[in-house]
């Protein structure tokens, strides 16, 4: 009989609660049956019983084990049918998967950090993991754009790094509405506001394709070298164990040897934007 | 290296005990050419030997087709596959490097493979798609796989290749140590008589690492103009022995059914927002090509194509990859 660990078979979390982000996005809050660790910027596979599993990155801490975030935008048929479940269930996870942000290589540096629409979440989860070492960073700056200011999730994270020491957060949406007094515009156009020592620092993109294409090409006219841009990538990551292949870009697998890269590592590799 | 021989009578009457004991499976011919075949004693004395190669490959030993992969199962009787073409022993390296990750192993496969003994069968003759010289592989086997089966003039003649393949030999009470040098001589001989078949046919065919290059660089008219043929089917992916990729369906109760899937079909690599890398044809057909002969060579020790021509075979729109190659290898380069 099978008893060794088998790498196909979630561990049951019990759905606590459900939290609107935005009239797309939801955040479910999840306790595994067992102690949980991950490392900021790694992913787990989600699975609804009976319907299917997707990949997602913790929006939560790395540092809290007991207690899981997942942010989620509904955007297909998994994503669709988790919107609609309410607490009290169980969910299965499967991993942590692949390779995380290298914090520890961004000691003594400035992080900038630029996020567009549900890219946000993992982004929070790596921005609990820097507040937990900002003794050992210069500063840390967060550019995000949302499309409309309702589609704008976490706001409340916003106003609390632009309390914390060390942190500056900046907003922008494409379309504003009446209430907004903000920045207009995407999101590379906040890098003109901010002052950041470019040779001293990384620089961390998340987002939607576009946006991570742009990011970058911008970041480049900075700058920034190739192997200063971190970007976590998307792909359809299936089995997370670098074995179904559907997730291969090149002759990477993106759910194992990334998500997270630098942009030197992935430059040589074609229709890494789409 | 080492042989052993055995009346071909006596081996075969072995055999029939030993199916008490263990699962044996080996390639028969058929109506349709030869293929691997659960074998009760009646199949035994038409167990082929020596002659290219089943129809179907043997990763469907170790990667069925659909399987429930959250469930438990007891292991069953020890298996003994016998009659693998090498060109499908090596195609199970990759395979290896794949699913016996050390971070992530998956418990079914090597269940399955501490499970197999493996006996290859030296290839003596070529069908007409066969190549695997061409990308650096024997058409008979010194490793990889426990042992290789020679029928020569009525006599089993087995070369140990692993402890395993020994302990299986010595099972046959009839075994001999081969002492006549002659009989190695006539061994080696049909296999260089294979080599040059090979050779003769798949003359100005690139070898494995030049068409590396040559697909790396083509352009896209090449795709288009060979993917006009493709159906999508998937044909070629399923009967390949190195690919490997699959699906996980999830059904009630969080059980998990992995079922073999391929590139080839249409939205393979398609996301949830929808965007999809592989929506077009020509992309798909192209993705299957730079997997085989750029992406995976560039990861794994392994080749990821044996040259078996099995997907030249399977294919409904008869395309020929090794066509494409020439082609390929002609153009000038810029």
């Amino acid at each position: 009989m099978l008893t060794e660990k088998n790498i196909y078979k979630p561990v049951m979390a019990k759905l606590t609660e459900v939290i609107e982000e935005s009239p797309l996005i939801k955040t479910f809050v999840l306790i595994p049956e067992k102690e949980f660790s991950f490392r900021t910027g790694q992913f787990i596979e989600l699975s609804v019983d009976g319907i299917g599993e997707a990949p997602f990155t913790p929006s939560s801490s790395p540092l809290i084990t007991e207690k899981l975030e997942v942010t989620v935008m509904k955007t297909g048929y998994v994503t669709e049918h988790m919107h609609k479940l309410k607490p009290g269930i169980n969910m299965g996870i499967r991993g942590p998967f692949g390779r995380g942000y290298p914090v520890e290589m961004f000691y003594g540096k400035e992080v900038l950090i630029l996020g567009g629409g549900c890219g946000l979440a993992p982004i929070r989860s790596l921005l609990y993991a820097l507040e937990g070492v900002k003794d050992k960073l210069k500063k840390v700056i967060l550019c995000y754009g949302s499309k409309t200011p309702a589609d704008c999730i976490y706001k409340p994270l916003f106003d609390r790094l632009n309390k914390t020491e060390k942190f500056e957060a900046y907003r922008t949406v494409d379309r504003a509405d009446e209430e907004w007094d903000g920045s207009v515009g995407v999101v590379t156009t906040l890098l003109n506001k901010i002052k950041i020592t470019i040779d001293e620092s990384v620089a961390i993109v998340c987002g939607p394709p576009v946006m991570m294409k742009f990011g970058t090409i911008r970041l480049l006219e900075m700058g920034y070298k190739d192997e200063q841009i971190y970007l976590s990538m998307e792909k359809n990551m299936s089995c997370g164990l670098g074995k179904c292949g559907h997730c291969m870009m090149g002759e990477f697998f993106v759910c194992k040897d990334g998500p997270v890269f630098t942009y030197n590592e992935l430059k040589g590799t074609p229709d890494i934007w789409k | 290296m080492q042989y052993k021989c055995i009346p071909k009578e006596e081996w075969d009457k072995t055999l029939e005990q030993l199916l008490l004991s263990f699962t044996i499976f080996a390639v028969v011919k058929n109506e349709f050419g030869q293929d691997y075949e659960l074998i009760r004693p009646e199949d035994i004395p038409g167990i082929s030997y020596n002659k290219p190669k089943p129809a179907t490959s043997l990763k469907n030993f170790f990667l069925p087709v659909r399987e429930n992969v959250t469930s438990e199962r007891s292991d069953g009787k020890k298996r003994v596959i016998i009659g693998v073409p090498n060109c499908d022993i090596e195609g199970l390296s990759l395979l290896d490097e794949i699913y016996l990750d050390n971070e992530y192993d998956d418990i079914f496969y090597s269940k399955r493979r501490e499970n197999t003994i493996l006996i290859s069968s030296d290839c003596f003759g070529i069908q007409e798609h066969c190549h695997c010289m061409s990308y650096g592989i024997l058409p008979y086997s010194v490793r990889g796989a426990d042992l290789a089966v020679i029928n020569l003039d009525e006599t089993i003649i087995l070369r140990i290749n692993t402890p395993q393949g020994e302990d299986f030999a010595n099972i046959f009470p009839a075994i001999r140590l081969v002492e006549d040098k002659s009989i190695i001589d006539k061994i080696e001989q049909k296999q260089r008589a294979t080599e040059k078949l090979l050779e003769t046919s798949n003359l100005n065919l690139p070898d494995y690492k030049t068409t590396g290059e040559l697909v790396t660089r083509a352009e896209v008219d090449i795709w288009e103009k060979y993917s006009r043929q493709c159906v999508s089917c998937g044909a070629c992916t399923t009967i390949c022995p190195t690919c490997t990729c699959f699906l996980l369906i999830d059904k009630p109760g969080f059980e998990k059914v992995k079922q073999m899937d391929a590139c080839q079909y249409p939205g393979f690599e398609r996301v949830a927002g929808g965007e999809d890398v592989l929506f077009e044809l020509h992309n798909r057909f192209r993705n299957r090509y730079m997997c085989k002969y750029s992406w995976k060579p560039g990861k794994f020790r392994s080749t990821a194509c044996t040259g078996c021509g099995r997907c030249i075979e399977a294919c409904i729109g008869k395309i020929n990859k090794n066509e494409l190659f020439r082609e390929l290898s002609k153009q000038p380069v810029c």
